[in-house]
């Protein structure tokens, strides 16, 4: 049971970092008041970006050009809207088709259809002393991404409800004129999150090329951006919310595929598919019992028009 | 036009002036100018006797400048004291917000110019007396040595706004500087000592207040004298087409808005609702048009209980709608001016042909309209959005008018139109009631109101509290029964 | 009028110009020969329009209507699903979700397809309608969600999206609905084909004419009734159309059902025309591409019909782009770009609007 428990978290362990890194990145933009529908097409930027760089570079840093190539896509959307005022909605799919036809384009060009040579993965460390803890032992065998996953969510936390920082941030999601009127600029700050989320969610995508597996693959990130978008809503727009919602989805993915391997029978009751179909689902429920739009910020995908107040 | 042309101004600590004059006379754009919101094309802006230019807001809060916006700028879900200090915030140790020292200064403001403020509430739970001392705080937090306060009692309770007045004049015998942007010419007299007046955006006049009467402003304000209005043909009522007893409604927030309206509408009458904003108008006109549900009481039109109707239900009834906000309520932007036109009757002849648009027939009937209405430009194609305000209304007003409605609800439906068509859209109105209809006329324009109506009635709190014939409309009488200060025992 | 509607059709050609402008410069900054990155795009056209000089020469037929079968084939999928996203936008929602409208669309027309016996003239309709009515059920939920619980609906069709997928493609053709061939279900019956229009030679089907008339009826419908009309005002002034008394949420359940069957249509004749049957995977994340479509071709039906049929011809071309070395998903890049460069039109729009209002304030 021990041992099934540990599996069980090493596993959450492995799967849960690039879904925890995207949807905090998509909460920092939105909670500035920008529609992240592009995580997914960050996500498959990062991760083909630092795979491809790995290809002639240390992965730790290859893994930091995928995040900065995620970045420039985001600098994209920020462009799009907050400058050229597209709709957030449109420009988000927008980019999301170009990174995936631009990705499946580069990789069948330069490499193979189905995905990158293997690259070095990220290293993984663990602590000595954690070998001989039960449950806890889980912890060790992982790249330095897992732990960074477990203290960011926190940090950005700090960041938004601690900092002066944050509470111009918080503010200019809720009510952007009022931030104008105290001579902030809210194109400014917006773009600031938007560009961030941009380096959150291009490095939840290179967890997958290099830590995950040790290559792009032409899928990835199949859908783990709207998922990370799931855990978002989820969780409220809060940065611990979204962690949560991140892990417990982890969590689930991990039983569901600990289940088909040790205990086929139960997949026989219940699906597969019903059980992949649950993260969505639950997110779904929450909305509809919240009613509205939850807790998203008021101001979310409107556009500021200084002039028109 | 010149929004602004050639306005001088002087302002000195401690004095408290006010700038008055008509919607679009250009005080707004003089303000925000001050402020840094808008930069002028020529001119100076000294402080303190030196030169300035102020290129965001963020350079005129840095020399003292601090305003309190008609529209709060303030974050609901944030609280008091993270609101007050949102762009100046206190830090410890570098980036940390310090929310201890933001709720002490919010306190430290609070006992010094006495407001009542809990700088940890949050701002979404408080009302919009508290919402304003919020700002001014803010101001004050920012170290405002110049005030502006801009239509500052249009939202608040006369209650509310003697407190207000009160604050500013404990601000300015500390020697802070308070501009009193509005166009209330009692409440400016009362409390300011100096008046500029503004008209199409040029300051005509400047006047000590001490001595000065609101009708001598009143001229200044308006330039020459009104010109006079049209003979008015008293109505002979017939059978009541609109009733109303015991109305209550909710407003937006689920809060009471109407708590008892009664009021009867007669064929051949224009009858009035005069009122400060605030008290109820909107809904009023929204649940004699079907939009919003009555929570008690009971609705007639035409002797037939409408109570749970939708506004399907009241058109078929027979009520029109000119609304307040015909951006939103009246029109689609992006509809030809035909489409707007046939919305609501295009599905009879000669607007459909069956289920099908029969558009030739529709061309027709709208550039008769247009005609009839002398709607510029007359091209029926054009999309609804590119006309002036003026051909808009006049659009709207046609549209609600050829369904020959026996209950116009119109409200404020002159707002923001040019003198032209200021007089048009009035004549039409006279002239429905003259065909045997009614027209309810909701305004905040109290002299609109007066020049309108057969009878009126007087809105405060959400009640009707006074009923008036043509015969014993006086402007102070009412002035008073709108602002709650008299009651009504006749 | 004429001029009108060039004006309104100007930014997308552009937007389409300049993404395959750009494209261009892209492909030959790539292969370092302008003159390959030339052959590569004239292979494209070939592939996707019809080899024009061969048939030309030889009097070869099939060099045309080969290539023309696979860009119908492509061009009534995409031009469904552009049209179910388009008819959405018309009430106001963003149909993010007529992918998930798709898959099951898709399953409804492969199921009826194997399971039932009629007659070929009676079976294919049947095997349209149950497919039309999967998809538009399956866009009732949002709806649902929005109207009754104010749930925005770019989120909830996102969701459902991958309800849909996880519950299609991993437990019902996996599972209850597997039919013996492994992954995917049962082939269906011949007499649920969509029949081929120019014989052996070319795999051009009925799914084209099909999905041309359905555009040609949502023109119909949105431009030419009072339907149409009430439909169009809830979408661009809500609060107007309220106070007409139009029936507002009416409309609205309406136009989302549409969108859903066209969706679900879309599902069906890529299973009815082209996989015979609902495969393990189904395909190419059509429903995406019907917002390009839909945007691209100004929310227009017609608009749509033309940027459905380029891109359809485009992507079909895309095969023949192999040749010379150029991946086949080349198209789908200039897709994407043009749906950028409409986005970003969006903001110079505005811009200019802004610019000639700015004297009058």
């Amino acid at each position: 049971m021990l041992e099934l428990l540990e599996a069980l978290l090493a596993s959450t362990l492995d799967y849960a970092p690039a879904l925890v890194f995207a949807a905090l990145g998509a909460t920092l933009s939105e909670r500035a008041g920008v529609v992240s529908l592009h995580v997914e097409g960050l996500m498959r930027t990062g991760a083909f970006v630092a795979a491809v760089a790995a290809l002639s570079l240390p992965t730790p840093l290859a893994v930091c050009v995928g995040m900065a190539a995620a970045a420039a896509v985001a600098g994209v959307h920020a462009l799009l809207s907050l400058r050229l005022r597209a709709d957030q909605v449109i420009s988000g799919m927008a980019l999301n088709l170009v990174a995936l036809s631009l990705f499946s384009f580069l990789l069948e060009a330069r490499f193979s259809p189905t995905g990158t040579p293997p690259i070095a993965q990220l290293s993984r460390h663990g602590l000595p002393a954690l070998e001989g803890v039960p449950l806890l032992r889980a912890l060790n065998g992982h790249t330095a991404l897992t732990w960074l996953a477990l203290a960011l969510p926190f940090a950005l936390s700090f960041l938004l409800y601690r900092t002066a920082w944050g509470l111009r941030v918080r503010a200019v999601g809720e009510a952007p004129a009022a931030v104008a009127t105290l001579g902030v600029s809210v194109a400014g700050l917006r773009a600031a999150c938007v560009v961030g989320g941009g380096l959150l969610a291009g490095l939840g995508g290179a967890v997958l090329s290099t830590s995950t597996l040790d290559r792009f693959e032409q899928h990835m990130p199949a859908g783990l951006g709207f998922m990370a978008l799931a855990a978002m809503v989820f969780g409220r727009w809060s940065p611990l919310g979204a962690f949560g919602a991140a892990v417990f989805f982890a969590a689930g993915n991990a039983l569901r595929v600990g289940l088909a391997s040790s205990a086929p029978g139960v997949l026989a009751v219940v699906p597969q598919g019903v059980l992949m179909a649950l993260p969505y689902a639950l997110t779904l429920g929450v909305l509809a019992v919240q009613g509205g739009r939850g807790q998203a910020p008021a101001a979310l995908g409107q556009p500021y028009d200084p002039e028109h107040r | 036009m010149r929004a602004l042309d050639d306005v001088s101004l002087g302002l000195a600590a401690g004095e408290r002036l006010a700038l008055v004059g008509e919607n679009g006379a250009g005080k707004s754009t003089l303000m925000n100018v001050l402020y840094g919101l808008y930069r002028p094309d020529a001119g100076t802006l000294s402080v303190d006797g030196a030169p300035v230019v102020f290129r965001s807001p963020r350079d005129a809060i840095a020399r003292g400048i601090g305003m309190v916006h008609q529209h709060f700028m303030l974050v609901p879900t944030l609280t008091v004291a993270e609101n007050v200090v949102l762009g100046a915030e206190p830090t410890a140790r570098g980036l940390l917000l310090d929310v201890q020292a933001a709720e002490a200064a919010v306190e430290a403001l609070c006992a010094r110019f006495g407001f009542q403020l809990d700088p940890r509430a949050r701002l979404g739970e408080l009302g919009v007396g508290a919402r304003q001392k919020v700002e001014i705080v803010k101001a004050l937090h920012r170290g405002a040595r110049a005030l502006v306060l801009d239509e500052p009692t249009a939202v608040l309770t006369p209650d509310e706004a003697d407190e207000l007045f009160a604050v500013a004049r404990r601000l300015a015998d500390a020697g802070t500087a308070v501009v009193l942007v509005s166009h209330k010419l009692k409440e400016v007299l009362a409390f300011c000592e100096r008046v500029a007046v503004m008209r199409r955006g040029r300051k005509v006049a400047e006047l000590k207040a001490a001595g000065t009467t609101p009708e001598v402003l009143a001229a200044h304000v308006m330039g020459e004298p009104p010109p006079p209005p049209p003979p008015f043909q008293p109505a002979t009522p017939g059978a009541p087409l609109l009733q109303l007893s015991g109305v209550c409604a909710d407003g937006p927030q689920g809060r009471p808005a109407l708590k008892g309206v009664s009021l009867r509408l007669c064929a051949g009458e224009v009858v009035g609702i005069a009122g400060v904003d605030g008290n109820g108008q909107r809904e009023l006109a929204e649940v004699v048009t079907g939009l919003r549900p009555l929570t008690a009481g009971t609705l007639e039109v035409r002797g037939k209980p409408l109570t749970a109707g939708t506004p399907a239900a009241f058109r078929t009834a027979g009520v029109g709608h000119v609304p307040e906000d015909r951006h939103r309520h009246a029109m689609v932007g992006s509809f030809s001016v035909e489409e707007n036109l046939s919305l609501g009757r295009h599905r009879v002849p000669p607007f459909a042909r069956g289920p099908w648009i029969d558009s030739a027939g529709r061309h027709a009937a709208a550039v008769l309209e247009m005609e009839r209405w002398d709607v510029r430009p007359r091209d029926a194609s054009l999309p609804m959005q590119v006309l002036s305000g003026g051909n808009q209304q006049k659009v709207v007003m046609a549209r609600e008018l050829s369904l020959d409605p026996a209950v116009l609800v119109a409200v404020q439906p002159t707002r923001g139109l040019d003198i032209g068509a200021v007089a048009a859209v009035r004549a039409q109105l006279r002239a429905h009631a003259a065909r045997g209809h009614a027209v309810l006329l909701v305004s905040l324009d109290l002299e609109e109101v007066l020049a309108l109506s057969d009878r009126a009635y007087v809105l405060y709190g959400g009640r009707t509290v006074a009923e008036l014939p043509r015969a014993q409309f006086d402007e102070r009488r009412m002035g008073r029964l709108m602002l709650g200060t008299e009651v009504d025992r006749g | 009028m004429a001029d009108g509607r060039l004006a309104r059709a100007l930014p997308s050609l552009l937007a389409v110009t300049a993404a395959l402008g750009a494209c261009f410069v892209a492909l030959a900054a790539a292969l370092g020969d302008a003159g390959l990155a030339a052959e590569a795009f004239g292979q494209m056209a070939l592939g996707g329009f019809g080899d024009v000089p061969r048939w030309l020469s030889t009097g070869d037929a099939a060099a045309v209507l080969r290539p023309l079968g696979e860009s119908a084939g492509k061009a009534s999928v995409l031009l469904l699903a552009g049209l179910s996203v388009a008819v959405a936008f018309q009430v106001g929602l963003f149909n993010i979700g007529a992918q998930g409208q798709l898959l099951w669309g898709g399953l409804a027309a492969a199921v009826v397809g194997a399971a039932v016996q009629l007659p070929p003239a009676l079976h294919l309709p049947v095997c349209l309608l149950a497919a039309a009515a999967a998809g538009a059920a399956w866009a009732l939920l949002p709806t649902a969600l929005k109207l009754r619980r104010g749930v925005h609906e770019v989120i909830s069709t996102i969701m459902l999206n991958w309800v849909a997928v996880a519950l299609v493609e991993n437990w019902l053709v996996v599972g209850p609905l597997q039919g013996p061939a492994g992954a995917g279900t049962a082939e269906v019956h011949p007499s649920a084909v969509m029949p081929r229009l120019l014989g052996e030679s070319s795999r051009l089907n009925l799914g084209l004419p099909l999905s041309l008339a359905a555009a040609a009826a949502v023109a119909a419908w949105l431009l030419r009734t009072t339907h149409g009309l009430e439909t169009r005002a809830v979408g661009r002034g809500q609060e107007a159309a309220r106070a007409a008394g139009l029936p507002v949420e009416g409309r609205t359940w309406t136009a989302m059902a549409v969108a859903g069957a066209l969706a679900g249509l879309a599902g069906a004749v890529l299973v009815l025309g082209s996989e015979l049957r609902y495969p393990g995977r189904l395909a190419a994340p059509y429903g995406f591409d019907g917002i390009a479509m839909a945007l691209i071709g100004g929310n227009h039906p017609l608009g749509v019909a033309a940027s459905s049929l380029l891109f359809g011809a485009l992507r079909a071309g895309g095969t023949r782009m192999q040749l010379l070395g150029v991946h086949r998903g080349f198209p789908e890049l200039i897709q994407g770009l043009a749906l950028l460069f409409v986005a970003a039109r969006l903001g110079w729009a505005w811009l200019l609007l802004r610019r000639k209002e700015t004297p009058r304030a």
